[in-house]
Formats: C-alpha cells, sequence, structure tokens
C-alpha cells in the first residue's frame, strides 16, 4: 500500500457526533413530549453494545482485516483513490450491506450476531448504538471479498463501509415521520427502518437496505411503514435482561443448545445453524414466514397486503 | 482516534446519558392498569397461548396468567414488558417478593416484587400443571 492515502476511523470520530445528536433528540423528546422514548437500562445497554462494538473491533479487527489484505496481495487489479472509485465503492459496498444484513436474518448463524440491534423494545437513536460484539464470528468478510479482488483497496472498502453505518446512525428514531417524496423513493429513512424493526407480522425480514432503499424495491423485500399500523419494536420473542453480555451471546447459546441436543442427526444440527431463526426440526417453532402466514390465515383481509403473502399455506413462500 | 480520547469520551458518555435519564425521571418500571392491559402484554408474546385467568400484582408491574397449557408471568422490562412460560421455573420467596429462576438465558432470573400475601399465594398457582 505504497501511494495510498490513509482513511481515518470514522466510526470512531464520529462518537462525539453521536453523543450529541442523542442529547439533541432526548432533548427534543423531553421539551416536545413526543418523537420517540428513552428508558434508562434501555437505553444504557445499547450504548454498552455500542462500546462492546468497538471494543471488539479493536480486538478482532485484525482477523477481517489481514484476510482482505491477503486478498489486495494477489489481486492484479487496483482502481485507485480518485473520488469516483470511492462513490462506486460506497455504492457497492452498500449493496454488499444489503445481502449481508438479508442473510443476518435468514440465516440463524448470522442473526445470532444481528439479533442483538433489534433486541430493544426502543427505537431511538441508541438502539443504533446497539450494534453486535461478534461480527466477525460470522464470516460476513468474505462478502467484501469481491470489492478488494476488483480492485477496491481495503482500508476504503472499511472507510466505505464505516460511511454507511454512520449514515444508518440518524434513520434510527421516531422524531422524524416522512421525509420528501423522493428521498424517501431513493434513501433508506426513518419510516422505512422504523418498518425493519418491526416485530408485527407483515414488517418481519424487510427493509435491509443500509443507506440506498432501492436494494429492496429491486430484490423485492421492501415493506412500506403503513399509518394504519403503528410498529411494535422488538424481538418476536422479547428478551428478560437487559445484561449485555446474555444480549451479545444469547443466540449462539441458543444455536449451541439446540444443536447438541440428543437424538439428532447431522442434518438437523446443521439446520439448526443455517436455516431461517425459528426452524426447528420437530416444527415446534415458528419462522417469520409461518407468523405471516398464521397471521394472514386469522386475518384473510390482510392477505396480499404489504409484507404479507397472499396464501395462507405454511411454508409456501419460499423467499430466501 | 487515539484510544487515550476515545476511551474516556465513551465512558464520561455513557454515564452522563444514563445519569441524564435517570434525572429526567425516565427509569419508571412500566404499569399495567388493568387486567385486560396483562392480557394483551401476555398476547403480545405468546398469540397463541390465550389466558384462562389473570391475576395483577398489586403494584400493577406483573401479572400472573394461567393457560391451558400451563401457567406464565408477564413483567416490566424497563418501560415495556416480557412475558415467559413458567416450565420448568424454581421459585424462591424473597424478602420483597418472588425470585423466579427459568432455564432461559434470556431470562434467567426474574424478581417480582409482591406483597407478603401475594408472594404467599402466587406460587400455589405456579405450579407447572401441564
Ligand atoms: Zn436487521
Ligand atoms: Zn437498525
Amino acid at each position: 500500500m505504497s501511494d495510498m492515502i490513509t482513511f481515518p476511523d470514522v466510526v470512531n470520530w464520529a462518537v462525539p457526533f453521536f453523543i450529541a445528536a442523542i442529547l439533541a433528540e432526548l432533548l427534543w423528546i423531553v421539551i416536545k413530549g413526543r418523537g420517540g422514548r428513552y428508558e434508562t437500562r434501555d437505553a444504557l445497554t445499547s450504548l454498552l453494545m455500542g462500546a462492546g462494538n468497538v471494543a471488539s473491533g479493536i480486538v478482532l479487527g485484525f482477523v477481517a482485516y489481514g484476510f482482505f489484505m491477503a486478498l489486495w496481495a494477489i489481486t492484479p487489479l487496483d482502481l485507485g483513490t480518485s473520488f469516483w472509485t470511492i462513490a462506486l465503492c460506497f455504492v457497492l459496498d452498500d449493496l454488499r450491506y444489503y445481502w449481508v444484513h438479508r442473510f443476518g436474518h435468514r440465516i440463524r448463524w448470522v442473526w445470532a450476531s444481528h439479533v442483538n440491534h433489534h433486541s430493544s423494545q426502543h427505537y431511538n437513536l441508541t438502539t443504533a448504538l446497539r450494534q453486535t460484539w461478534t461480527g466477525t464470528f460470522t464470516f460476513m468478510m468474505v462478502m467484501r471479498a469481491p470489492l478488494v479482488l476488483m480492485g477496491f483497496h481495503p482500508g476504503m472498502v472499511l472507510f466505505v463501509g464505516g460511511l454507511n453505518l454512520i449514515y444508518q446512525f440518524w434513520i434510527h428514531t421516531e422524531a422524524i415521520s416522512r421525509l420528501p417524496r423522493w428521498f424517501e423513493a431513493v434513501m433508506n429513512t426513518p419510516s422505512h427502518h422504523r418498518v425493519h424493526h418491526g416485530r408485527n407480522p407483515r414488517y418481519l425480514d424487510c427493509n435491509y437496505a443500509g443507506v440506498f432503499i432501492i436494494w429492496d424495491k429491486l430484490f423485492g423485500t421492501f415493506v412500506p411503514e403503513l399509518d394504519s399500523e403503528k410498529v411494535d419494536y422488538g424481538l418476536v420473542h422479547n428478551l428478560g435482561t437487559f445484561n449485555p453480555l446474555r444480549v451479545a451471546f444469547h443466540e449462539w447459546v441458543g444455536i449451541y443448545r439446540d444443536a447438541t441436543q440428543p437424538g439428532l442427526g447431522w442434518r438437523e444440527r446443521l439446520n439448526y445453524c443455517v436455516m431461517p431463526p425459528g426452524w426447528s426440526h420437530d416444527g415446534s417453532r415458528s419462522t417469520s414466514l409461518d407468523i405471516k402466514a398464521r397471521y394472514v390465515s386469522q386475518y384473510p383481509d390482510s392477505a396480499g397486503s404489504p409484507g404479507l403473502p397472499y396464501t395462507e399455506i405454511k411454508g409456501q413462500n419460499t423467499r430466501p | 482516534m487515539p484510544l487515550s480520547v476515545l476511551l474516556p469520551l465513551v465512558g464520561v458518555g455513557i454515564i452522563g446519558i444514563a445519569v441524564m435519564l435517570h434525572v429526567l425521571g425516565l427509569s419508571r418500571a412500566a404499569q399495567l392498569p388493568d387486567e385486560v392491559a396483562a392480557k394483551a402484554a401476555w398476547l403480545r408474546e405468546f398469540p397463541d397461548h390465550t389466558p384462562t385467568r389473570v391475576i395483577l400484582s398489586h403494584d400493577h408491574h406483573a401479572a400472573l396468567i394461567e393457560t391451558d397449557d400451563g401457567p406464565g408471568v408477564v413483567w416490566a422490562m424497563g418501560a415495556d414488558t416480557t412475558a415467559r412460560a413458567l416450565s420448568g421455573a424454581r421459585i424462591r420467596r424473597t424478602a420483597k417478593g418472588l425470585r423466579i429462576d427459568l432455564p432461559d438465558f434470556t431470562a434467567p432470573h426474574i424478581h417480582l416484587r409482591l406483597d407478603p400475601d401475594e408472594a404467599a399465594h402466587w406460587p400455589t398457582y405456579m405450579k407447572d400443571s401441564a
């Protein structure tokens, strides 16, 4: 990396801005009496998860970075560091984010890391900082490999990934209802991402976008926020603890317990790791598709409306 | 950013925000105004297990739920609530009420603040009949 400009660790530099924005949102809510909710222990857990995420990056970041530098050493391509290269890298990395995030909801191994971002029943700027400690173990860094092999420097790839994360910070708010139509059409917004944090059947597993909502529209996973259905934030099964260690590791423990229970074949053990959250070998639990199908069978009028299937047949909707 | 700046910033930021929220009175636990609210809070977690009986705690921070599939409990988690079925639960009296230990990594210990007469009666309903 001889002639490379150095890319700053933007997420760390954004920390003062994060703190200032949280105080501003809190002030707004307290003064206006609307626009969101805060609760002490929930916010504290979110902030500690954010701090732990930064710490895990410092401790484990070398794994991904070493992997990227190894790829950089073997690729013959180098796109340089012009503005347009960085801009293209940002857009392609956002497409990368979409798929990592979609896998994060549809593959339990990746969900085990991502679940904690959804574990709050609140939706405010501290929720944005409720980030994983275990991302390295999902091996999702392979999704960045194509970018490096195409000639985008690893430092640049991590830089635009940091910008992506910073963009997503401000959309975790109820203080902003809707933005101008052109903006809502192209960009991920508070409205779109509120839906993503919903546990309502129709809002499960949609709006995976980071910066550009166009990916969801392109790949058929977009669900608009309906004025008729308020978002219920949190997990299908909400946690009964604020302990950050339990928040960070609970789904990994769940996978371990499920996959090591006696009397299963190897394929069933594997499926507990890689099938969507809620999959079980005996059908005793519900995946998001089961939950949507059950909702449609209870409320037939809702069939085919945003986020819900047309039919109530269990498991027929096989979208990954 | 050097760690010598980042660490104090993060530390002061987190403690400062937490203290401010508490001072603003935002640490209050969720209240279940009545049995209907307690039932709704239960169904929010277990939509397929309709309560056959709801017993609200005197302070309105928790409720004992009976269903055909066995007993459960709803309790305040900060400003919100969550719920768990009580299969495999170990229940103990404490100075302030009851402590429920569950074989559940996401809700290992539930501390219920109950009046002495509640704490005396609730365990008899909590015995897993299913
Ligand atoms: Zn997500
Ligand atoms: Zn989010």
